[in-house]
């Protein structure tokens, strides 16, 4: 997913200056990790684009933003999203989504690992079951931060929705990374007890 | 502050066929007064093994169980049944196959120590703080899934336990029921102060728990104990949602 699609989503949802867009940006995709500059660049290029457009808070405000770089820090516009942007927004939402890639240096070094080195991949293996840990701790955070989605209503239950999505990702991934450590494990007790035996 | 519950290098194994199969391997875990802690683990990773070793229902092969700082593997057998009647609370998901209307079978559990109006009060409010008061005369048979977890709930803390044991609330439900389900756990915690130790398959119904351990392959992690947020006792739900009421919702 492109910051530049998520932005004009959440324009289209309310039209917002480009700091509470981080905000929201933040709140509401927490784990697809996107840097407040990625809004910046992706209202740049939206506006280009004529899918968004300025709303002039005020026309001092105005006047004074287009001396400066505009969508910086310091933009004090709003940003709406034009006919062409909202258009834009739903082809993208109605397309089918493309799947996601899979390419895990872990899982290259499970296939490529030598039984002399099972301790140390079980480590790393155990490493990572910590890290899905971490990740779903800091979304109950996140959302701890904020008032509780009300899932009977559509706002409520589509942050409850994509919230899910995230979690059920790292769920699935430590299910694996578990079974993957119990496998590990026996069998590297198996190789030092044969090694013993030698 | 010391725990009300800790259980330490707690070790199960069981023999399933010809294998010997260890579920449980050094684990150790505390749960703090008002604090609501989540298992999250996969189906036979040893999750409700542990729930019951917590409660003595089973005994490990090794580890130390306290309660309130009693051992529990120490206890009597009549004192073991009097601490599970009078502060520990188990959470179950299946009912009376009989003719008994859920007020009944909420207040039976108190019918031995109070007299009959007083346990019939209680269960009454057992219901109302879980969103039930409307279910107190319908029948088992006649309840959804996400009511019968309530009921369960309600039939937990009906004799205002310290610790309320809870096992799969979850299984079953649709997204909107577990909010409900574990939004209601969590202020039980919060505004209540029970202490609620849950077991979950799955990391989406573990999110409301002040803390969330996985449970996998024999280990026990957290990823850091947040502190438990002060108590609340008087103010109700961040936003009214506490208050379920599933019936009629759609």
């Amino acid at each position: 997913m492109s910051a530049k699609i998520a932005v004009l989503g959440l324009v289209i949802e309310e039209p917002s200056a480009p700091y509470r867009l981080t905000a929201k940006l933040r709140q509401r995709l927490a784990s697809a990790e996107f840097v407040d500059s990625n809004v910046y660049s992706a209202l740049s290029r939206l506006e280009r684009e004529g899918l968004v457009r300025p709303v002039a808070v005020d026309a001092a405000q105005l006047a004074e933003s287009e001396v400066r770089k505009p969508t910086s820090r310091s933009d004090p516009r709003r940003f709406e999203a034009t006919p062409r942007g909202v258009r834009h927004f739903e082809d993208w939402l109605l397309a089918s989504s493309s799947t996601p890639p899979l390419r895990d240096d872990l899982h290259m070094k499970i296939a490529l690992c030598q039984p002399h080195n099972l301790p140390r991949l079980i480590d790393l293996v155990y490493g990572q079951e910590l890290v899905c840990l971490g990740r779903v701790e800091e979304l109950k955070r996140s959302f701890e931060r904020v008032r509780a989605p009300d899932p009977s209503r559509w706002s409520g239950l589509s942050r409850v929705l994509v919230r899910d999505a995230e979690l059920t990702f790292w769920d699935s991934r430590m299910t694996w990374l578990q079974g993957v450590r119990k496998s590990l494990e026996q069998m590297s007790r198996d190789f030092q007890g044969a090694t013993r035996e030698r | 502050m010391a725990p009300l519950l800790s259980l330490t290098g707690i070790s199960k194994s069981y023999s399933r066929g010809r294998q010997y199969v260890r579920v449980l391997e050094d684990v150790s875990l505390e749960v703090d007064p008002g604090e609501f802690v989540a298992i999250w683990g996969g189906r036979g990773q040893g999750k409700t093994t542990l729930l019951k070793i917590a409660a003595r229902l089973e005994t490990p092969d090794s580890g130390a169980v306290r309660f309130d700082g009693i051992d529990m593997m120490g206890l009597s057998e009549a004192r073991h049944a009097r601490l599970m009647l009078e502060r520990i609370g188990w959470v179950r998901r299946t009912g009376p196959r009989s003719e008994l209307e859920m007020i009944d079978y909420v207040a039976l559990p108190l019918l031995a120590r109070h007299r009959r109006r007083r346990a019939y009060a209680l269960a009454a409010q057992a219901l109302e703080r879980v969103g039930m008061e409307e279910c107190a005369d319908q029948r088992w048979e006649s309840l959804s899934g996400g009511e019968r977890v309530l009921l369960g709930i309600a039939h937990g803390i009906v004799r205002s336990p310290q610790l309320l044991l809870v096992d799969d609330p979850t299984a079953n439900l649709d997204v909107v029921e577990r909010e409900h389900v574990t939004g209601l756990l969590r202020s039980l915690a919060d505004d209540e102060g029970i202490s609620v130790l849950m077991a979950v398959p799955d990391a989406p119904a573990s999110i409301k728990a002040h803390n969330i351990g996985s449970l996998g392959a024999g280990r026990l992690s957290f990823a850091s104990k947040s502190p438990v947020p002060p108590r609340r006792p008087d103010t109700p739900g961040e936003d009214g949602d506490n208050v379920i009421r599933l019936r009629g919702r759609g």
